[in-house]
């Protein structure tokens, strides 16, 4: 079979699987559930792309079923995807990128073996990286925590509070970050941890968001222990772990969200219809320009990826497809803000998730999300400036 | 198989970086030497059968150095004689134009009147010609014919318009009741408005190639210059506020070119497909030269220093083969009409 029979093949097969087993009226669904209501909905959704084998494309092949697909592969599946319009799976996301991320590249073997096959299993995880005083400057982060001794059982014990983490208050597991050591380099003295949420001593509070959502929490924990076995890497050597959590963050996702944002177009073109704008010229014109910015999008996160399989990816590469993504996601917003005029300032019941709420204020004001989440806008400019264009670095030379 | 990266290296080797605007005759035999005429020409036709992206690449490179060689137009009507089987003399005609005789095309619609009273009489301007002084024809197509027109023909007047942008030339070509010669007709009928949309997508690809090699390297040398400039006691590079426009600028001449290379190998891509490429490429150019002039302080505002040349050509760049608004109203068109299902 040639290479496009078989992705023409593959198409018809994820077309006629998403059209036996999407969820069709989600979006209605999910404005009149509650927050416990929303977390089974998207289980069980989670739960059926898994028996599907669509959950995990990007995984290496033999994790799991329908993993191991090849870059062409998974743009079809998102593409179709984004065709049936699917809900997107806000709470399993960590879980399927940052968390297998982490364990492909960082992990034990044991840890492989007992971590991924749980995620399919519907294991939940978040990430406890950001503390109020350690956002941008994530290296600086406080959280404690000491080895020791307890009833014959070796743990880090560990106190502090983390912010910000999505979803946390659904999570089973957390990618923690800790400090350790004080000594040389902030960086040096981080550790990567594996935390259970249930463990005594931690606690979640919900933070309500800009668009009125609980997506985001605050952690305490307060002697918390951790067994020293749910440990990534070396003790001190958790920054290198994070890196390839957050290089997962900020490239790999990518892929499946621009397709999704490019299949989403559909949405404009319907509105402009609504307003019955066919004709108006300065209209069609922000529309095509969108669409080529969509396209672009999808053409700088495949080749991201592409490079990324082929092992020439380069430092700043990824922060070229984020920063790329999140601007688009703010003109493709805006323009639906803009045409959906007054309507969209009318509080709405609002649906999880970006690019999918059915509002376009809601999804405007979401999409800062992707210009501050997993390091900001101006955070990846001074990585590109400095390591890919190799501008020298500001000098450290102020005193508080 | 010529990867395209072996291309991008032949072509910085023949045209280094530091030697902007190159003699224009001495660019047009190296080009001919160095084959590139038959980049894209099918292997019957004696060519390389290699894909748009060849074409490309070279494209690319040449834009870095604002290049002055008549290569645009060389590879859009080689390309088009080639596809053209109404020709009398088609093998004849490309061996002649790959050994380097010039046809050149317009790069902008022309009014034109066509009689027929047994011979074909053309008459009116043909705006944006480009090239026009070192061709011996020009391409026109009007309605459903495409003809080659000698420029020392008669009825047939050239004049050139002067551009800001002294890396390029460009003509008017005025017919005043020039009779076509039979053996000079390139396609009739249907066949033309193939030809015409091929022409079309090889012209935008062109244009959004040299757009983003223009942009890559005015970015590389504005970055050069941040780092050489020393100012408040320190490299003006080590500014926050200018570090973060670089990078912005990184990341969109990264992105748009991403799409420059999905697109040119993309079978499927329509026309309007590379109208918007070329919209968003250059206008990507011209957001760079903005910018780098800007950075490069007083300097950048002289004809000594050459940051103002690309400048000139982004803006020229804009305008040829059709506006960035023509563009984006039909990419928006064209998506309208795919998501009317
Ligand atoms: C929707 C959302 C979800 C998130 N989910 C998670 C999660 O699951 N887990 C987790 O650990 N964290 C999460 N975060 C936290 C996120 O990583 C941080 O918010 C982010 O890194 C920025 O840190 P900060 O909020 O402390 O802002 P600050 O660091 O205080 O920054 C404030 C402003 O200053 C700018 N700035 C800071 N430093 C510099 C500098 N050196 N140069 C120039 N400008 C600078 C920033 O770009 C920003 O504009 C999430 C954030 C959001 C918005």
């Amino acid at each position: 079979m040639s290479e496009d029979t078989h992705l023409e093949a593959l198409r018809g097969e994820v077309r006629a699987w998403l059209d036996a087993n999407a969820p069709k009226t989600w979006r209605e669904d999910y404005k009149a559930m509650n927050h416990a209501e929303f977390a089974d909905a998207q289980r069980t959704w989670f739960r059926t792309l898994v028996e599907g084998g669509y959950a995990a494309p990007h995984w290496p092949a033999g994790l799991a079923l329908g993993s191991g697909r090849s870059l062409a592969e998974q743009k079809v599946i998102y593409e179709e995807m984004a065709r049936a319009d699917t809900p997107r799976l806000l709470l399993s996301f960590v879980s399927t990128y940052h968390a297998a991320s982490t364990f492909l590249e960082c992990g034990t073997e044991e840890q492989k073996a007992r971590y991924l096959p749980a995620i399919l299993q519907g294991e939940t995880w978040c990430q406890g990286f950001s503390e109020p005083n350690a956002g941008s400057d994530l290296a600086s982060l406080k959280c404690k925590a000491e080895r020791q001794t307890r009833d014959g059982r070796e743990v880090y014990v560990v106190n502090g509070q983390k912010v910000w983490s999505t979803m946390a208050q659904y999570a089973d597991k957390c990618l923690l970050l800790v400090r350790t050591s004080s000594e040389g380099v902030k960086q040096a003295g981080i550790t990567f941890l594996l935390m259970d949420m249930k463990a005594k001593g931690v606690t979640v509070r919900p933070i309500e968001q800009i668009q009125g959502d609980e997506e985001f929490c605050e952690m305490f924990l307060d002697e918390v222990e951790i067994p020293v076995t749910d440990r990534v890497g070396a003790e001190n050597a958790g920054w290198a772990v994070s890196q390839a959590t957050l290089s997962s963050e900020r490239g790999l996702t990518l892929m499946e969200l621009t397709y999704k944002m490019r299949g989403a177009l559909a949405r404009i073109a319907e509105l402009i219809r609504k307003n019955g704008l066919e004709e108006d010229r300065g209209v069609l014109r922000d529309y095509g320009q969108l669409v080529t910015r969509c396209d672009e999008a999808c053409a700088i996160a495949d080749q991201f990826l592409q490079n990324r399989i082929d092992g020439i990816e380069r430092v700043g590469d990824a922060s070229v497809v984020k920063n790329t993504y999140s601007r688009v996601l703010r003109e493709y917003s805006l323009l639906g803000t803009r045409l959906g005029g007054i309507d969209e300032q009318y509080r709405a019941p609002i649906v999880y998730g970006d690019l999918t709420t059915g509002n376009w204020m809601a999804d405007f004001m979401n999409s800062y999300a992707w210009t501050i989440a997993g390091g900001s806008e101006e955070v990846q400019r001074n990585i590109l400036s400095e390591r890919m264009l190799e501008m020298p670095r500001e000098p450290k030379n102020w005193v508080l | 198989m010529i990867e395209r990266a072996e291309l991008h290296d032949a072509a910085q080797k023949a045209f280094p970086a530091d030697q902007l605007r190159p003699d224009r005759k001495a660019s047009w035999d190296l080009i001919a030497e160095m084959g590139w005429l038959l980049l894209p020409l099918p292997e019957d036709a004696g060519g390389l059968g290699l894909g748009r992206d060849a074409a490309a690449a070279i494209h690319f490179e040449l834009g870095k150095v604002l290049s002055t060689a008549p290569l645009l137009t060389a590879l859009l009507t080689v390309q088009a004689l080639a596809a053209a089987d109404d020709l009398p003399d088609q093998a004849g005609w490309i061996e002649r134009l790959t050994a380097g005789e010039l046809v050149t095309v317009n790069l902008l619609p022309a009014d034109l009147e066509l009689t027929d009273s047994g011979s074909i009489r053309l008459s009116g301007t043909l705006p944006c010609t480009l090239d026009a002084d070192l061709a011996s024809h020009t391409l026109v197509v009007t309605g459903d014919l495409a003809v080659l027109v000698p420029l020392d023909g008669e009825g047939v007047a050239l004049a050139e318009r002067r551009l800001w942008d002294e890396s390029r030339r460009l003509f008017d070509v005025t017919l005043t009741n020039h009779t076509v010669a039979p053996e000079l007709v390139v396609a009739r009928g249907a066949k033309v408005q193939t030809l015409v949309a091929h022409l079309e997508s090889n012209l935008q690809l062109a244009l959004a190639a040299d757009s983003l090699g223009g942009a890559t390297a005015a970015l590389d040398m504005t970055v050069e210059y941040l780092k050489t400039r020393k100012q408040f006691d320190r490299p003006l590079a080590m500014f926050q506020s200018l570090k973060h426009r670089c990078a912005d600028l990184k990341v969109q001449v990264s992105a748009a070119e991403a799409l420059l290379w999905k697109r040119a190998a993309d079978e499927n891509a329509s026309s309007v497909d590379f109208g918007a490429l070329k919209a968003r490429a250059s206008d990507v150019y011209r957001i760079v030269a903005e910018e780098a002039i800007q950075l490069h302080g007083g300097i950048g505002l002289t004809e000594e220093h050459p940051i103002n040349l690309f400048m000139k050509r982004a803006m020229l760049n804009l305008q040829l083969g059709g506006s960035l608004d023509t563009w984006r109203e039909l990419a928006g068109r064209q998506a309208l009409e795919q998501y009317a299902a």
